[in-house]
């Protein structure tokens, strides 16, 4: 027993002796922490942010956005639609993939059909629904290639910013799986070097990437699930950027010798859903004097920091199709009391809310509040996301008079983004099928949706957002910024589509 | 002996069984994956995945599928990972396993003595100090323990990594964490069974043929007291392995609690079912090497 006992402290001691090697960062790497890694690094077999945030390193699109959100020439040099429903896309020559192959136009073309899989029933790939509207994939010459659409397809160039494209020969010979763990090869300005599930993916400076070599030649991807210990990580240097900074947390972030912040407004609308088809909100005023009674000024000056902007409606300012004339609804309790006499309610009125946004609880329980205050006294329900949230909408969100939540348009920067998963009833849709009864609301988004005069798009947007905001489908909440927390020791700023584009990060003197 | 073996055997058979059927139960009365795999997905694409997923086979077909392919070892793909679940989830088993290791080991080695002190010199104030240190490590939540000490070791003197499972020094503030966890009861029941054996006749005779009392208490009292200790080490096991999950997501080590937890938020049914099944199997070789030491430590046991 004490032999034993001696060879275990002899141990302990050995690892209290070991050099630490965490924390001290070479000059020449970059550390991200993420919550979690994506379950593959194949760019097209998951819909998770936090693998969007890695691929988009290590593979390219035929597009890119700049961080002023306009379309850059990425592996396309030039584009122009041909017609409503054919897209002509110029290919850059002498891109090299990570394994020194040259890019062709068989492997754009290779791309598409491994998520489109024609002629399949079943669809592997969980992104098929972003690019389904395209029909065919023409090789025209070897620098040149026709996206086909069944109809005409308005968001074909936002879908197209983020799909990568992946080597054919590549794949063919590794195998689906090892090119989603082990073998992944892209076109991007970093490739693999290693992967550790839940660990970190580490990648190393790929030096005939064609944009030019990037500033850190190693760029790592931690997963670190606790909040409170990525802020450790990047107070102390092992990590550089952080994400999802909350409001609480700035201070402190600002203060520190070692650390900042960096915030932009990003595409993510607050709202409340109202249940249309039931009592009390099946009544318009009913509706607008839930609008009414909420303070939206002081919520977001008072409990988010100020990083926030109300809105008008649910469609925000940097979407396409955005009508800068319609106004927020004000604060003002009285009126808000006046609609809801008129709904029939002088007395007030239970209402039941329901919400999974765990992040956002005390801005839940503020809303309830403010709107027991007018009368419609709130109880707030709070589920955890996941199998009991997901159970609670597979039953239609029985039981409720409105959910409290967030759309992130996906970072497709139009108004079609939102309105359609929203409001637009069709049973394909999403939660506006549970909520929303305007009349005529559907057949405006379906209009909107499949022409490509953007004068006309623009047109019917206006109309959409008058006409949801006299209706009051929902109580227009705000729109949040992202807040990233970053190493003094590095140059890099926020962007409004919630990328990490780290090819634009430098050391910073 | 080969008597008791299948017994044991069999016993294992049916919790794995049981481990199974209950698993798949829960796991497919708690919703559907794929509106967590595509949660912003339209209703047509969401049910052509499902079927690819096959998941619209009724039930019982679905578990008879299960049994059929888990006995050879195969619990299917992962419906997120896109890759066979089983070897996903033995990937990070030892890395759970040596976390949990480390942190009996640390609690043993913590425990043992101060266990011991407290005993020889019980109701001294020695004594009263460790059982305050006692209740306060058992009322403290393991989180809370591991978010200081990294604050402290980490943040504030800068002693260890924060995070992470890469270096020796990395695992400290983990292991020291999760075995604080049991310290506490580690020393009260070695406290309690060597105060059982100290004035037992034997290690008076022991006393009395002329030992050190170190001798005497390490040798003769500690041997027999050990046999609870060893039982609670077995039972105490399955809790650490659950303690685990907590320790891995705070100092975010890659282990397979934090692969379950993510998969049952996911509804990854085979990541959880081949990760419970793994976790069983070990909790069920535990206990069964706590029976095998019994034998060897107490020979009354071999006797009956």
């Amino acid at each position: 027993m004490t032999r034993w006992l001696f060879g275990l402290s002899a141990m302990m001691f050995a690892a209290l002796a070991a050099p630490i090697s965490a924390g001290a960062q070479g000059k020449d790497t970059l550390t991200v922490a993420l919550p979690s890694h994506a379950p593959t690094l194949d760019p097209h077999m998951h819909f998770e942010r936090v693998g969007v945030l890695v691929n988009i390193n290590m593979f390219d699109s035929l597009l890119h956005r700049s961080a002023k959100l306009e379309f850059e020439p990425s592996l396309a040099t030039s584009w122009k639609a041909l017609s409503d429903t054919t897209w002509e896309f110029k290919l850059r020559r002498g891109v090299k993939f990570h394994d020194g192959s040259t890019m062709t136009a068989e492997d754009v073309k290779y791309s598409f059909e491994r998520v489109l899989e024609p002629g399949t029933e079943k669809k592997k790939s969980p992104q098929y629904g972003n690019i389904r509207a395209i029909k065919e994939v023409k090789i025209v010459d070897p620098d040149t290639i026709h996206l086909m659409t069944d109809k005409p397809f308005p968001l074909l160039l936002e879908r197209l910013v983020y799909f990568g494209i992946v080597p054919k020969k590549h794949i063919e010979k590794v195998g689906e799986e090892a090119f989603g763990s082990t073998a992944t090869v892209g076109t991007g300005p970093w490739k693999l070097v290693e992967w550790k599930r839940d660990q970190h993916i580490r990648l190393e400076a790929f030096d005939q990437h064609w944009r030019g070599k990037p500033a850190f030649k190693y760029l790592v991807f931690r997963a670190i699930p606790e909040v409170a210990t990525a802020v450790a990580e990047l107070k102390t240097g092992g990590v550089d950027i952080i994400r999802n900074v909350n409001a609480d947390l700035l201070p402190d972030l600002k203060s520190h010798p070692q650390t900042r912040i960096s915030t932009t407004p990003i595409l993510r609308v607050h709202y409340i859903s109202l249940d249309m088809r039931s009592a009390p909100f099946d009544k318009k005023t009913a509706r607008q004097a839930a609008n009414y009674a909420i303070d939206k000024q002081s919520m977001i000056q008072k409990m988010m920091a100020g990083l926030g902007k109300q809105v008008a409606t649910v469609v925000q300012p940097p979407a396409f199709g955005f009508d800068p004339s319609v106004q927020p609804y004000p604060y003002d309790q009285k009126k808000a009391k006046e609609l809801l006499a008129q709904a029939g309610y002088p007395n007030g009125v239970d209402i039941t809310l329901h919400s999974s946004a765990v992040d956002w609880r005390p801005h839940f329980e503020a809303l309830g509040q403010m709107f027991t205050e007018v009368g419609l006294r709130t109880t707030v329900k709070m589920w955890d996301p996941g199998p009991a949230w997901n159970k609670f909408f597979q039953a239609e969100g029985k039981a409720t008079n409105g959910q409290y939540g967030s759309w992130g348009n996906y970072s497709v920067f139009d108004a079609d983004a939102v309105l359609h998963p929203l409001y637009h009833t069709e049973p394909g849709g999403w939660i506006g099928k549970h909520y929303a009864r305007v009349e005529g609301l559907d057949k405006l988004i379906d209009e909107g949706r499949s022409s490509v005069d953007q004068a006309r798009r623009k047109r019917i947007y206006a109309d959409i957002q008058r006409m949801i905001r006299e209706e009051a489908p929902s109580v227009f909440l705000w729109t949040q910024n992202d807040t990233l927390g970053i190493s003094k020791k590095v140059a890099y700023e926020a962007r409004p589509d919630e990328w990490l584009w780290l090819f634009a990060a430098k050391p910073a003197n | 002996m080969s008597a008791f073996l299948f017994q044991r055997l069999l016993r294992f058979v049916v919790v794995c069984v049981g481990v199974s059927l209950v698993t798949f139960s829960i796991l497919h009365a708690s919703g559907d994956p794929v509106a967590l795999i595509m949660p912003e997905a339209a209703e047509a694409d969401r049910a052509r995945l499902r079927e690819a997923l096959g998941l619209t086979d009724p039930l019982a077909t679905q578990f008879v599928r299960f049994v059929a392919h888990a006995a050879r070892g195969d619990f299917g793909q992962s419906f997120f990972h896109r890759e066979p679940a089983f070897p996903l989830v033995v990937e990070r088993m030892p890395t759970t396993l040596g976390l949990t290791c480390l942190a009996v080991a640390l609690a043993l080695l913590i425990a043992i003595p101060t266990g011991i002190y407290s005993a020889v010199f019980r109701n001294t104030i020695g004594d009263h100090a460790a059982t305050v240190v006692v209740f306060l490590g058992q009322s403290m939540p393991v989180f809370w323990i591991g978010i200081m000490l990294m604050l402290l070791f980490a943040v504030q003197w800068r002693l260890l990594p924060v995070s992470g499972w890469d270096s020796w020094s990395s695992m400290v503030l983990p292991a020291v964490t999760l075995g604080s966890f049991t310290t506490p009861l580690f020393m009260r029941i070695v406290r309690s069974s060597m105060l059982e054996v100290i004035n037992l006749d034997y290690v008076r005779t022991a006393r009395a043929k002329g030992l050190t009392e170190w001798l005497v208490i390490c040798r003769h009292a500690l041997r027999n007291a050990a046999l609870p200790i060893v039982t609670v080490i077995g039972l105490q096991f399955g809790l650490l392995l659950g303690g685990a999950v907590l320790t891995e997501s705070v100092f975010a080590v890659p282990g397979v609690g934090r692969l379950i937890i993510g998969a049952i938020r996911q509804l990854d049914f085979p990541i959880v079912q081949a990760g419970v099944f793994l976790l069983a199997i070990i909790i069920v070789l535990a206990n069964l090497l706590v029976d095998i030491l019994y034998v060897y430590l107490n020979p009354t046991v071999r006797l009956r």
